[in-house]
């Protein structure tokens, strides 16, 4: 996972731990949009620190391998955030062969963030979700 | 958030005639409607006419691009722009919203 980053999430104080984004599409465009406006801080940690894996993006048959050996590759206790219409349902390709109807088909979400794609501050209040649930 | 973010779509179903154009013109087809048709007979009036009643009208925000198309070709203003902003659900079908929840974000002066 070459997009795989690790950050902070200054404005969500029990979130301790780290996110790995995993960008698929454009929706990871917002996820430089929230580093850029200070509300994700990348951080140093290695992959297995990361506790919360974020996935945005539309996720094709082929690349579902690939976010489920992320998913497995994170230490428990691990939670998965979908964000994004295309993680969400499979957005505006859910009638694509190759797409698939949401990550949910293939790993457990906790939280589904919607939008197409979702503002900078709908991720950041999706994150807080995780720490209230 | 800036005031002209694309945010939650609200519904006046007393606007709605069942026409079926916003389902229609949705790109992603996140739009469900159910209607049924009801005979009227107007006092004076040569034949009865027939009225579409709304059933049921669900908008999928898991889907939803926010993109507004439904806002626009909807002929008697029935969909608007809410103040409300989106939040996130625990569950893929949290995020699908009826007409009990989309007349709440119906904005109270309309669009």
């Amino acid at each position: 996972m070459t997009s795989a980053r690790h950050y902070s999430v200054p404005g969500v104080p029990g979130l301790a731990v780290g996110v790995l984004d995993l960008g698929l599409a454009c929706c990871s465009m917002e996820i430089g949009a929230a580093i850029t406006a200070g509300l994700l801080v990348p951080a140093d940690n290695t992959p297995s620190e990361a506790a919360v894996l974020l996935v945005s993006g539309t996720v094709t048959d082929a690349m579902a391998p690939a976010v489920l050996a992320a998913w497995n590759a994170l230490p428990e206790p691990r939670r998965a955030v979908s964000f994004g219409a295309c993680a969400n349902t499979g957005g505006p390709y859910w009638d694509a062969p190759t797409v698939l109807k949401g990550i949910d088909q293939v790993i457990p979400i906790e939280v589904y963030v919607p939008g197409c794609p979702p503002r900078p501050e709908a991720l950041i209040a999706g994150l807080a979700e995780l720490v209230i649930r | 958030m800036p005031s002209n973010a694309h945010s939650l779509i609200g519904l006046n179903p007393d606007a709605c005639t069942s026409c079926m154009i916003c389902v229609r013109e949705c790109p992603v087809w996140c739009i469900d409607l159910a209607s049924h048709t009801h005979e009227v007979t107007e006092e004076g009036a040569r034949r009865p006419k027939v009225v579409h009643v709304l059933d049921e009208f669900t908008i999928d925000f898991g889907a939803c691009m926010y993109c507004g198309i439904c806002v626009d070709v909807c002929p008697f203003d029935a969909l608007a722009w809410s103040n409300e902003t989106d939040q996130s659900a625990h569950s893929a079908s949290g995020l699908v919203h009826g007409i009990d929840q989309l007349v709440k974000w119906f904005p109270a002066s309309g669009s």
